[in-house]
């Protein structure tokens, strides 16, 4: 039994042997739960060996390939690959990069194994076709467009879009959210969110100086905006005459209602992205400090713990579940993802909205002064109540006393 | 003929954005002779699916109006036939130039 028990068991063999030996029962019977752990985690990975071909590994290999403007994926030209040196053109290193960064983020944040958590290899497409003004994940694949020099420059020069897109593939692994009305917005937020997180995590950046903005680089000096969308301010990324105002929603009351078809962005899977991105910005700075700490993981459990049909209001209760979970009941964390929510017209389920301001404006008070303990602040509260009580006791007894 | 671009990245801007208009009575002969060409290519081509599992890819709306008849083609990044794509890249040139 202990020869087939590999080198990565905690406890070493000779020793589960002689404790399985023990005279005592609980030593014999923790012995013995061990290596049924073991035997099971064994049969695990070998099942899991098994489907080697269909589970993409390649412990995250990066590998970039060159379009030379043209559309077709298949007959590109390999420009880098993980073990190659660097390339010439600044696109493909930028590529490469980008991906090497949003890889290492979810490995070191979040302990996820590339996309699919399986080692998934990450395959990045430059140069697609002329003047192609966007980037795209493709199911499998992510591709830049160099931008057509106009308005657009090359999509390689943002982290936040290249970290966007993976974000598409680790959602297509986790939630699976349909892309269409509000599950389809759902997921253009979770690839906003955890895009702006990789950044965010790149730089350093705490929540309160962090820029919220998505893809400020992929514009054109001459163009008048500042970013394709602000988590910060939905719809106020940019104004100018020529493409005009920022549509993005920032609250449930200027949900845009668009047709379910590629005419109508799937019913405003970009525009309506806008709510749900306001809601994490306002949580991560109502918690305070780095934004992918307490507020993406509650965001990231949340996303795990959501269906392909989760819409607004689902997504919202399970954020605040999750922080419930992931930091007690009325902690500061909880309370900052009840403001956030309440703040954009969502009202968490089963809390009543009296209730919902109350909370809130504890958890707000606690965001002024920073991350606190939550069982501090509810203390605060149960404190200023009693001696509120305590006054009007004494206020009742006083008039008692006057009759 | 018009071209409508949707999606992607910037989606929300191409919703504001007018489509692009050809006037092909305006085109030299041998242009208007390859356009027609590259349009008789792409027709018979089957609609495409809408992609399932692409994100922030385009799709591209071609509307050929002729003598009252009109025709539409839509085709995405992820699902192009090779005959669209080259209809579709002769027409970004052409706007591109003007």
């Amino acid at each position: 039994m202990t020869r087939t028990c590999r080198p990565n068991c905690i406890v070493p063999p000779l020793l589960l042997e002689k404790l399985l030996r023990s005279d005592k029962t609980e030593v014999h019977q923790a012995a013995l739960d061990t290596l049924l752990t073991t035997a099971g985690l064994r049969g695990e990975r070998a099942v899991r060996a098994s489907f080697a071909g269909t589970a993409t590994p390649g412990n995250g290999r990066r590998t970039v390939f060159d379009c030379q403007n043209g559309r077709s994926l298949p007959v590109s030209a390999l420009a880098r690959s993980e073990d190659g040196p660097a390339s010439t053109d600044d696109s493909v290193n930028r590529a490469f990069d980008g991906l090497g960064t949003t890889h290492d983020f979810y490995h070191e944040v979040f302990n996820r194994n590339s996309i699919d958590d399986r080692g998934m290899r990450l395959d990045g497409y430059v140069h697609f076709s002329a003047k192609y003004n966007n980037a795209f994940w493709d199911g499998q694949q992510m591709v830049f467009g160099d931008g057509d020099g106009e308005v657009f420059t090359d999509f390689t020069g943002s982290l936040d879009v290249i970290a966007h897109e993976l974000t598409h593939g680790v959602t297509e692994n986790t939630a699976g959210l349909a892309y269409h009305d509000q599950s389809g917005a759902l997921n253009e937020s979770i690839s906003d969110v955890f895009g702006s997180l990789v950044k965010q995590w790149f730089r350093k950046e705490s929540a309160d100086t962090a820029d919220w903005l998505i893809g400020p680089e992929v514009f054109t000096p001459g163009i008048d905006a500042d970013a394709l969308r602000s988590m910060k301010a939905p719809g106020q990324a940019y104004d100018n005459a020529l493409f005009g105002k920022d549509p993005q929603p920032d609250h449930m009351s200027r949900f845009v209602h668009l047709p379910d078809t590629e005419r109508g962005d799937n019913g405003g899977v970009h525009i309506n992205s806008g709510i749900p991105n306001k809601a994490f910005y306002l949580t991560a700075t109502g918690i305070g400090g780095f934004a992918w700490e307490a507020a993406g993981l509650i965001w990231y459990e949340a996303l795990k713990a959501s269906t392909a049909e989760t819409q607004f209001q689902d997504f919202a209760d399970t954020t605040y579940q999750k922080a419930e979970a992931l930091y007690g009941a009325g902690s500061a964390e909880q309370l900052a993802v009840l403001a956030a929510w309440q703040e954009v017209g969502i009202q968490i389920t089963g809390v009543p909205a009296g209730v919902a301001r109350t909370r809130s404006r504890a958890g707000n008070r606690n965001g002024s002064t920073g991350r606190q303990d939550g069982l501090t602040a509810l203390a605060k509260q149960i404190g200023i109540l009693t001696t509120q009580v305590t006054s009007l006791a004494k206020d009742v007894a006083a008039l008692k006393g006057k009759k | 003929m018009t071209l409508e671009t949707h999606g992607g990245q910037a989606a929300a801007i191409n919703l504001r954005l007018p489509p692009k208009v050809l006037d092909t009575d305006t085109l030299p002969e041998d242009a208007s002779a390859e356009l027609a060409r590259l349009v008789a290519g792409a027709v018979p081509e089957p609609a495409a699916e809408r992609p399932d599992r692409a994100r922030d890819a385009m799709s591209y709306t071609i509307t050929v109006e002729d003598g009252g008849r009109s025709t539409v083609l839509t085709q995405s990044d992820t699902t192009m036939s090779p005959a669209f794509a080259s209809l579709l890249s002769w027409l970004e040139n052409h706007f591109a130039q003007q």
